[in-house]
């Protein structure tokens, strides 16, 4: 039953994402160069992300300048120097950290709109983003409902403080497990490195369980991706824990495969539509063009995935293929 | 013999061939780059790579050149970012002011040079590891007091450095300059300098001379430790705050540029205004292909060979002449 509604909801959306596809037919980027920045293409929300603007800005006729930090978030940041410098006509910037902000100003300075995915700013037309809000408090939801409203949970939350989106997503986490005072925040938190997450929480996560013997600790939540998760989940099977949950945010098809396995720790996420967020973010930049008015922020929906069988139609559903 | 000594006579030329060809060919493909504006954006962003790099030619150009057995310091970009996260962390977490920061962060990178200098001078570790093995603990360092997290800085200073202007040219390339200026006074024109060219050129004559050249080696690598301090202003410039993984490519461009200032030098000698130049001429590399498109990884990759290009044709060419 929950599969059909997930599917008719895809189905529907994609419909209406079809029909305001037609209804956007007049808009056009013929002439226009824009620049897409995006802070790495080694992960698939990057990536995708990334290929949805660009392939948007040709298909409705733009040039695009691509630039691509490799994970880095100040070679990001400066990346937005050479837009500047190359005189583009507007900026989408994908993604990246607070040096990025008198990049964004200094070319609203310069007469270039900036088009933000996923970093809300107030040098930016507009900022394409999921329902990070909604993300935020399902996924609190879920994972107190799998470890049975009581228990201890450590986090991986590095950038709740550095990205409003994580702090939106980590901090209604946080804000939804106020309602169940058994469960415990393990202090002090995790911080997972940027790039090289999976690796990275992988080695703190073995380091964790050492300090968490058998039955001491029940999952384990990763506040604002799920890259690491894919450590965390390898972390358990080396150590043999099974005793262990795993939650995390995004669903990109890898930690949706993990999850589709049979016994998997990884029991709930989130899954987003980083190429639909890209391709709306051109969307916008056009109707921009277009001298049409945008809201600051545009939400792209998302698709919640509670368990195995979830796991595998959101597959499906979002395209990726199938998992049986 | 001839044929030998024309063989090396060409290789020298090899890395100032392959850079002119390259920005030949970046000039062409883009019409932009060599506009005012685009190299005012080059020469900002090529800041703490400049300044490292001063750092590293004091200690090459002290302890030798040899990559192996002469003097390298691979940890000054560690030291400048433990800096940063000294100071980001004091002034924006603790509310520290930015002169005690400053205290707290000069310290800490002068422990770092003291511990090169200590392990290189006193235990005679080779430069190449020691200096990697302390680059390696202070970057662990610097992740627990950061916590692997980024602190954003909004300094007034640190914003001066950043956006500032001092007759008209960026407050942050003036500063830049001016260090390389009294950089290349201290080892190339004062007596102190001599000496210290001495120890690198041969220790063993210099020791005979008089000179002490455990001396000199262990104040070069404190003399490079500041430098890392001083670029840590510079990185909390260029990116409003301190950002985990920033010493990575600090290292590479540090490297490349002062191995490349030395093959434009005369005598394809490591020098301090040759290691300022290979920063600018680094970071104009990488505008330049990020501006022709060329992806990121293949910019890494590009950088890597050039490194390779220009420390083999130094080591081919200064081979015949010991």
């Amino acid at each position: 039953m929950r599969l059909s509604i997930l599917t008719s909801t895809i189905t529907l959306a994609a419909a209406f994402v079809a029909t305001s596809l037609m209804a956007d037919g007049h808009l056009s980027l013929a002439g226009k160069r824009i620049g897409v920045a995006v802070v790495g293409t080694q992960h698939f929300w990057d990536r995708e992300a990334f290929n949805g603007a660009t392939s948007t800005v040709e298909k409705l006729g733009g040039e695009v300048v691509p630039v691509d930090g490799g994970r880095d978030n100040q070679v990001h940041a400066d990346n937005h120097d050479v837009l500047l410098a190359n005189k583009v006509d507007a900026v989408i910037s994908i993604l990246g950290d607070g040096a990025v902000e008198p990049k964004f100003e200094a070319l609203k300075n310069a007469g270039i709109p900036v088009f933000t995915v996923d970093h809300p700013s107030p040098h930016g037309v507009n900022n394409t983003t999921s329902d990070n809000y909604y993300m935020g408090t399902t996924i609190g939801r879920y994972m107190a409902d799998a470890i049975g409203g009581e228990g201890k949970v450590a986090v991986f939350n590095a950038f709740e403080g550095a990205l409003r989106i994580c702090g939106i997503r980590a901090g209604l986490w946080k804000y939804v497990l106020q309602d169940y005072p058994n469960i415990e925040i393990v202090q002090p938190e995790l911080a997972e490195e940027f790039a090289n997450a999976p690796e990275d929480a992988r080695k703190k996560t073995l380091d964790l369980l050492s300090q968490y013997p058998e039955g001491t600790l029940d999952a384990i939540h990763v506040g604002c991706w799920d890259q690491p998760a894919i450590g965390v989940v390898q972390a358990l099977e080396e150590a043999g824990r099974s005793d262990i949950l795993v939650t995390a945010l995004d669903g990109g098809p890898d930690t949706l495969e993990i999850m589709a396995e049979d016994g998997s720790p990884f029991v709930a996420n989130v899954a987003q539509q980083p190429n639909l967020i890209g391709s709306t973010s051109a969307m916008n930049v056009a109707r921009h063009f277009a001298g049409e008015k945008l809201l600051p922020q545009t939400y792209v929906d998302v698709y919640p995935v509670n368990g195995q069988a979830e796991a595998k139609a959101a597959y499906k559903s979002l395209g990726y293929g199938t998992l049986d | 013999m001839i044929a030998i000594q024309f063989v090396r006579k060409l290789l020298e030329w090899v890395p100032v061939a392959v850079f002119a060809l390259m920005f030949i060919f970046l000039g062409i493909e883009a019409p932009t780059l060599f506009t005012p504006f685009t190299i005012d954006l080059m020469l900002k962003q090529a800041v703490p790579t400049v300044v490292v790099s001063l750092g590293l030619a004091v200690v090459i150009i002290t302890g030798g050149d040899d990559v192996v057995s002469g003097g390298i310091d691979l940890s000054i970009p560690a030291a400048a970012i433990i800096a940063a996260a000294i100071i980001a962390d004091q002034v924006t977490n603790h509310g520290t002011a930015l002169p005690i920061a400053l205290a707290f962060a000069l310290l800490a990178a002068i422990t770092v040079g003291a511990l090169n200098a200590f392990l290189v001078v006193m235990i005679r570790m080779t430069p190449l590891l020691a200096t990697l093995a302390s680059s390696v603990a202070v970057v662990g360092i610097t992740k627990m007091i950061t916590q692997s997290k980024r602190i954003n800085v909004t300094d007034p200073f640190i914003v001066f450095l950043r956006d500032g202007t001092v007759i008209g040219l960026s407050a942050g390339v003036v500063a830049a300059g001016l260090l390389t200026l009294i950089y290349w006074f201290l080892m190339h024109q004062t007596r102190w300098g001599m000496q210290a060219q001495a120890t690198g050129g041969g220790r063993e004559a210099a020791d005979i001379s008089g000179i002490s050249t455990k001396r000199y080696q262990a104040i070069s690598f404190l003399l490079a430790a500041f430098t890392g301090f001083l670029a840590s202003m510079f990185v909390l410039a260029r990116g409003s705050g301190s950002s985990p993984g920033t010493e990575e490519n600090l290292l590479l461009e540090m490297v490349l540029a002062t191995f490349l200032g030395a093959a434009f030098s005369p005598r394809r000698k490591v020098t301090v205004w040759g290691a300022a130049l290979g920063a600018v001429l680094v970071a104009m590399l990488s505008v330049g292909f990020k501006s022709i498109g060329v992806n990121v990884f293949w910019t890494g990759c590009i950088k890597g060979a050039l490194i390779l290009i220009v420390v083999a044709s130094a080591a081919a060419t200064t081979r015949g002449r010991y």
